[in-house]
């Protein structure tokens, strides 16, 4: 019998006569990979769980399908979110979810992976499995099904998912992705059971299978056990990753597509883990230790990838890219091959401390763009507080080198919200709005200036707490407070030259209720499926008053999650992830920002967070 | 420095891509293939291509024209062969060489039409359909308005090829060409959404639209665009 059958494909190209932007759904872009898929083969389908235009921007993405392809016996491919009308189309049609390559139905795929980069994409990994007409309970999935398993970021944290998934990988995929596949190889025709597999898996490390583990729950709903319930697994799962990132796979022949997606250009991943340990971020706590790819892999990979795409433009990609040690080395070597090739070369996360004026030449030899800086609180207490180690003279003296340098808008990022936060740190947003212009503009004499005028955007979103932060103990405002705290913000800027706009304050309510969440919220998101939730992250789409309906249905309330203090002590659902950096250190980070104390960079100082036993990047350097 | 006029096919699943889209797959594509393309002077230098009649979405392309302008001598093979290995698949150029003639002279376009629907189109009904004298039909205008016009006047010719009966329905092939270019242009689909009006109760289910060939006028001789 074959299994891989493209039955649907000329049903599916007729849907796309009648749909809004068809090309994201025709794949065949160059660099696209196109294999005779046999039944030997372990296929693997990789679905992001938005947009291809969301999904096609994706670093992690592109690492995992290029690298798995390379492999003779295996095949992955592409799956995105079709929108709102393709979706009807589909349905009306009868067509299930399918690859972008093949046009195979996703269910005939052995593995099928989703990659959980934001919770607002919860719904959207219900809706697709429903779509592709695999079973949604990962209990109600035999032999004839797929497993479905996902990897990311919230992959740490996310019991909200565990009904639905039989495996999360925990850290980086290059590794243990290949690992998977062999092991796969292995068990199919072995005549062993789903659990067998699961259990193998377990072995290779950095694999989480939920139904391993019971919860059991206290009358006001906080947990009283999470323990393993079988033998050979481990009470917590230490994440995978790659120690030296110049031995590990770097994919040179990247997909073109053929729309324009959210990062339309090559993206050049110069470091992992960030040395700054600001409080909030999360990314800064679960990608430790930072470690660098040496400016050598970094050169040859570009010139590759700028031979294979034609990519007019390339970014370094990292996080707080102005901490790479060779900074300056990396962006002359990049400059040489690109400038001549009317490249842009672009630096996407700076950092108002350590910026110079040579930096800035460099960046806009091709084009200018607007600027971006990210001061996240408005007075200096705050900042010591969430360990955002930046000046109020840092920033205005970084404005002023970018206003002489012909800039004359910058946009400037902040969080509201904020633990500790008063009014009084509301009003120094509005505050340092004001001095960035009169202190960093207006000091300038008027023949140095070179724009005639100046703008400023101030940005804020709301505070989310995250786990694996030292705010992962803290309530997160409610709605009714977060509102008046940018309304008084709005109140207090009353310059032409400030724009102001706000994130969505539902939307953060929701993103934390589901960072924070236990497996109880397995069901409220079945709910919230029913009720037609879906790309939540889409204004177009986030309808809050569904989700509500889907708590009250669940008899489960939000605020349990997002607005409660939880005290040292608690069982945490994401307990079962083991970052390498520890509890105790996330609880002394936690006091000390109560006591407004700063903690130092991981260069300038060890602070033995834990990640030091990953034997290598920059706690070894 | 040289202007190349390619012809090329955009065929199967390409047809859903975009003339901006195209555009900017032909760009990274002769970036890619590293052929010494001549860019615009200005403050956003880009490379000098431009097609001689843009393809509507949704529409296949069999012999279809781009014009490119390149800064040193380069082959005509070798533009074929560098640009067909750094093409996706289904857009192929299939020659390059001087361009023949002005885009300006471009007047009409052939496509082979097939509709599939739940009965019996017939040749007699698309004879009579094409021989009306009169059908209004509104037309977007470049500034965003409406205008009524007469089909008719749009028509250049139908030729009925076949008809069978398949496993979805019925399949009517016919040829039909229309005018096009910069003087009077018409997309197929409007033609088409008349004589499927027309047509009723007959229901179409689906299209397919194909251009096979452009047509220009020089000295009064009709013959391909090349």
């Amino acid at each position: 019998m074959k299994k891989y059958s493209d039955k649907y494909k000329s049903k599916y190209e007729s849907c796309l006569s009648r749909v809004e932007k068809p090309a994201r759904y025709i794949g065949n872009e160059f660099g696209s990979v196109h294999k005779d898929i046999t039944d030997d083969m372990v296929t693997f389908a990789f679905c992001f769980p938005d947009v291809y235009e969301v999904g096609m921007s994706h670093l992690g993405m592109k690492i995992l399908y290029h690298m798995m392809n390379e492999r003779s016996d295996s095949v992955c491919e592409r799956v995105f979110a079709p929108w709102d009308d393709m979706e009807k189309e589909m349905r009306s049609a009868g067509i299930p979810l399918l690859t972008m390559e093949s046009c195979l139905p996703v269910r005939s795929f052995d593995i099928v992976g989703f990659t959980l980069q934001y919770e607002m994409s919860y719904s959207n990994i219900v809706n697709m499995l429903d779509l592709a007409e695999i079973p949604l309970m990962a209990a109600d999935r035999t032999e004839d099904d797929p497993f479905v398993c996902c990897g990311g970021p919230c992959a740490y944290h996310a019991e909200p998912l565990s009904d639905f998934v039989d495996f999360f990988i925990l850290g980086e995929g290059e590794d243990v992705n290949n690992e998977i596949l062999d092991v796969y190889k292995q068990w199919r025709g072995s005549g062993k059971d789903r659990d067998e597999f699961l259990m193998s898996l377990v072995a290779l490390g950095g694999i989480y299978v939920p139904k391993f583990y019971d919860v059991e729950f206290n009358a006001d709903n906080t947990i009283k056990r999470f323990e393993p319930n079988r033998a050979g697994i481990p009470k917590t799962v230490k994440k995978r990753i790659i120690m030296d990132l110049d031995k590990t796979f770097i994919p040179k022949q990247l997909v073109v597509p053929f729309t324009e997606t959210v990062h339309d250009r090559i993206m050049l991943e110069i470091f992992r883990g960030c040395i700054r340990g600001c409080r909030f971020c999360q990314a800064g706590y679960i990608y430790r230790p930072v470690r660098e790819r040496s400016t050598d892999t970094l050169l040859d990979t570009a010139a590759a990838c700028i031979a294979n795409t034609g990519y007019e433009e390339m970014s370094l990609s990292s996080l707080s890219t102005s901490d790479y040690t060779n900074l300056n080395e990396l962006i002359d070597g990049l400059l040489d091959m690109t400038v001549d090739k009317r490249i842009n070369l672009s630096l996407p996360s700076l950092r108002v401390d350590n910026f110079s004026m040579e930096l800035l030449e460099k960046v806009q030899k091709v084009k200018k763009s607007g600027l971006t800086f990210a001061p996240e609180a408005g007075t200096q207490r705050l900042r010591d507080v969430i360990n955002k180690n930046v000046t109020e003279d840092d920033l205005i003296r970084t404005s002023g080198i970018a206003f002489r340098g012909g800039y004359n808008r910058i946009k400037l990022y902040f969080m509201l919200g904020l633990p500790t936060e008063t009014y009084d740190d509301v009003r120094g947003i509005a505050e340092l709005g004001k001095k960035v212009i009169d202190e960093g503009f207006f000091s300038i004499p008027p023949e140095d200036r070179k724009g005639r005028s100046v703008s400023i955007t101030l940005s804020t979103s709301f505070f989310v707490p995250k786990p694996f932060t030292p705010f992962q103990w803290e309530p997160q405002d409610k709605i009714s407070e977060m509102e008046n705290k940018a309304a008084f913000l709005k109140k207090n800027i009353n310059s032409k030259k400030i724009v102001y706009n706000w994130h969505n304050s539902d939307i953060s309510l929701l993103e934390a209720v589901f960072a924070k969440g236990d497996r109880r919220l397995s069901k409220v998101l079945v709910t919230a499926h029913e009720l037609g939730c879906k790309f939540d992250g889409w204004s177009d789409f986030f309808d809050f008053d569904k989700w509500l309906e889907a708590f009250r249905i669940n008899n489960i309330d939000p605020e349990f999650y997002a607005n409660r203090r939880i005290p040292y002590d608690e069982i945490l659902p994401w307990d079962y992830a083991d970052i390498g950096v520890s509890k105790e250190f996330l609880m002394r980070e936690h006091k000390r920002a109560y006591e407004e104390k700063t903690t130092p960079d991981c260069r300038s100082a060890c602070s033995a967070c834990g990640a030091a036993e990953f034997s290598g990047g920059v706690c070894f350097e | 420095m040289s202007k190349k006029r390619l012809v090329f096919s955009k065929l199967n699943m390409a047809k859903f891509i975009s003339h901006l889209d195209l555009l900017r797959c032909f760009t990274r594509a002769i970036t890619r293939a590293g052929l010494p393309v001549r860019y615009s002077n200005g403050f956003n230098p880009h490379q000098k291509i431009t097609f001689s009649l843009p393809l509507p979405v949704g529409v296949t392309g069999e012999r279809e024209c781009v014009d490119i302008d390149f800064e040193d001598a380069v082959t005509d093979g070798e533009i074929t062969d560098r640009l067909n290995r750094s093409l996706p698949p289904d857009i192929r150029i299939i020659s390059a060489g001087e361009p023949q003639h002005n885009a300006s002279a471009i007047v009409s376009a052939a496509y082979r039409i097939s509709l599939i629907s739940d009965s019996e189109i017939g040749k007699a009904a698309l004879d009579h359909f094409f021989a009306l004298p009169e059908v209004a039909i509104t037309k977007k205008t470049k500034k965003k308005g409406e205008n009524t016009v007469n089909l008719m006047d749009y028509i250049k010719g139908c030729t009925f090829v076949s008809e069978e009966q398949t496993g979805g329905g019925f399949e009517t092939q016919f040829e039909l060409i229309l005018a096009a270019g910069g003087q009077k242009n018409l997309k197929p689909e409007l033609a088409l959404n008349a004589l499927e009006e027309y047509l009723k109760p007959v229901q179409v289910l689906s299209r397919s639209v194909h251009r096979y060939r452009i047509f220009c006028e020089e000295d009064g001789v009709l013959t391909e665009f090349a």
